[in-house]
């Protein structure tokens, strides 16, 4: 049995694994840290790996706002992937892979040298994010929208950039996809920036703000109010919350110092005797707890708390001109890709957006997005956004499906083609 | 601070002279003040902070030697020759940068009928209005800073504001 590597070679994370099984082996970060004490560089999983220290770590990355620009450092992440994670031999499997929209030619080019020339794969596919994500979600509901109307809009919030693309039959078009330049990395880094000048100086930390970001993060669905709140003194501010940076000694990750507190700002969005309720309770508790001891900052036992952060930095997705980005925010990014299609698709486009990728795991991040997307679309198309259960395999799941259809062989450029023909004509194929 | 600055014009000392060109770089603003935003924009898109500080430390040395250059060069002295082994080695070290893979890539020079990277991007947005966050403490914020252009809300950030990071970008 052949059996097809599926590797989504995203610029955070990279989805290994082998086609037809439902959940990738390995999901890894795509790149090697070095930990101050250290002179060796550790590879993607090692990272991941619970007593490793990675403060202050120093980062290397094989990608660039989303494209690859070291395939040296690439090559070898992809070694040490195939030999100790997934156990294949690469010159007896078939690689799916994916590359960013607008991969430039270079970098094609030099992709094909590794994955032929380094690693001798018997055969190649390339595929794009969104036609994946699509087929995935298309074959998940046989009846639903999107596989009977065979199009979908894929918006895609990755780590470097996010794109909404609106595929048709399985393709993406191309001429309607739209780019915006802000993914879970610079919001990372803003966040990064945020704590590093109110609270403590954390600017070689990512790993760490990754992990804030991640925990702590959403989207508020009504930003005037959610200031006011975030103002509030004690015990009305439901935003307020604590993080514990790693002392390297008891504990090398950063942890939240109370997981209650954190959830407190839900109760906002249920009905509202839940809200006073719950802030009852926690008035109980609190008159319990030693007065307020416990939520002052105390700058001994390195900590910081977040207040207004949590809800200011996801929201740059959808308004970057706050950020001094001169570009339109997420909804206006939908209804551009939508409208510059053909008009007979435009209305179920717009019933069938499928919101993929990590950044797009912020709470409440789909709802704020219908929030602000109605208003901009006319009143006669009907709007339904889906989120996916877990939106960064979404293109990965819709890969190992591809790599199990019948079909799959025929369209993978081989060894022997490529080296006859070399990789702009072998790319041909691949339409994009 | 204020006074320096209105009096730098006239002042002929060596010392101004030396202020004078930064300063007035800063008031001028407009062009230096989108400088300041575009690296910092760049700056959210970088893997390590400590990397570009370095080159900071090396620029305020480069500014003391020649006074007139407002934008520093970044490798005043290139003087140094480098042997065939280190640039060997320099060329190991940096891979190209994502934009200069783009800009060898040529892509205006294709016919604009063709999708490329360059016309994927989503554009200005159709609203020019854009909400201002206090640069100290995150809330609204009602005030710009007059001499870098940066936004605080309240006399107790304006403080906080001058006192650690007003000029830094620009300066």
């Amino acid at each position: 049995m052949n059996n097809v590597v599926v590797l989504d070679n995203g610029a955070g994370l990279i989805k290994a694994g082998i086609g037809g099984e439902r959940d990738p082996t390995a999901i890894v970060p795509n790149s090697t840290g070095r930990p101050l004490s250290s002179k060796k560089w550790l590879m993607a999983d090692q990272l991941l790996s619970p007593d490793v220290d990675l403060t202050s770590a120093t980062v290397r990355r094989p990608f660039d706002r989303g494209y690859l620009i070291n395939p040296d450092l690439q090559s070898s992440l992809w070694s040490h992937i195939f030999s100790n994670l997934l156990n294949i031999t690469p010159s007896q499997s078939s690689l799916l892979l994916t590359e960013p929209l607008f991969n430039l030619p270079s970098i094609q080019r030099s992709l094909d040298e590794i994955v032929f020339e380094d690693f001798n794969f018997k055969a190649l596919y390339v595929s794009d994010s969104p036609s994946l994500v699509h087929l995935y979600e298309a074959s998940r509901r046989p009846y639903g929208i999107v596989s009977k109307a065979q199009s979908s809009l894929v918006v895609d919030c990755g780590f470097s950039f996010t794109h909404a693309s609106p595929v048709f039959q399985n393709f993406t078009l191309n001429y309607g996809v739209k780019r915006l330049d802000l993914g879970g990395k610079a919001l990372s880094n803003f966040m990064k920036e945020l704590v590093s000048y109110r609270s403590v100086n954390l600017m070689d930390e990512n790993f760490l703000m990754d992990d804030v970001k991640e925990k702590l993060c959403f989207v508020s669905l009504d930003v005037a109010r959610d200031l006011q709140i975030a103002r509030k003194p004690g015990n009305d501010n439901l935003f307020r919350c604590t993080y514990v940076l790693p002392d390297g000694i008891t504990h090398t990750k950063g942890f939240l110092k109370d997981p209650e507190e954190a959830k407190k700002y839900l109760s906002l969005y249920n009905d509202e005797a839940a809200t006073k309720q719950q802030v009852a309770a926690g008035e109980q508790t609190d008159k319990l707890r030693s007065n307020d001891a416990s939520r002052r900052i105390d700058l001994t036992k390195n900590e910081f708390g977040l207040t207004n952060e949590r809800f200011l930095v996801p929201e740059m997705m959808f308004r970057p001109a706050d950020l001094g980005l001169n570009q339109a925010g997420l909804a206006e990014c939908i209804v551009r890709a939508i409208s510059s299609c053909h008009s007979h698709l435009q209305p179920l486009l717009y019933e069938s957006i499928i919101l993929t990728g990590g950044t797009t795991l912020f709470p409440h991040f789909a709802q704020r997005l219908e929030m602000d997307l109605r208003p901009l679309v006319p009143d006669k198309y009907r709007l339904k956004i889906t989120t996916q259960e877990d939106p960064i395999l979404g293109v990965w799941r819709g890969g190992s499906l591809l790599a199990s259809s019948p079909d799959f062989d025929a369209m993978c450029i081989t060894k022997a083609e490529y080296e006859e023909l070399g990789s702009a004509r072998c790319r041909k194929r691949f339409f994009h | 601070m204020d006074e320096e600055l209105s009096n730098s014009a006239r002042r002929m000392s060596m010392r101004t002279r030396k202020v004078a060109p930064k300063m007035a770089a800063a008031l001028a603003s407009s062009d230096n003040r989108t400088q300041a935003m575009l690296a910092r924009l760049d700056a959210l898109e970088s893997d390590n902070a400590v990397v570009e500080q370095q080159p900071l430390d090396d620029d305020d040395e480069a500014s003391l030697d020649d006074e007139d250059q407002v934008f520093h060069k970044k490798y005043p002295k290139g003087t140094k020759r480098k042997t065939r082994q280190a640039k060997a080695l320099e060329h190991k070290r940096a891979p190209k940068t994502f934009l200069e893979l783009l800009h060898e890539a040529n892509l205006e020079s294709l016919p604009p009928h063709v999708p490329t990277y360059l016309r994927a991007a989503v554009g200005p947005p159709s609203s020019i209005s854009r909400r201002h966050f206090c640069t100290v403490c995150g809330f609204s914020a009602n005030y710009t800073c007059v001499q870098c252009g940066m936004r605080f809300c309240s006399i107790k950030c304006q403080t906080i504001h001058k006192d650690t990071r007003c000029l830094k970008f620009v300066a």
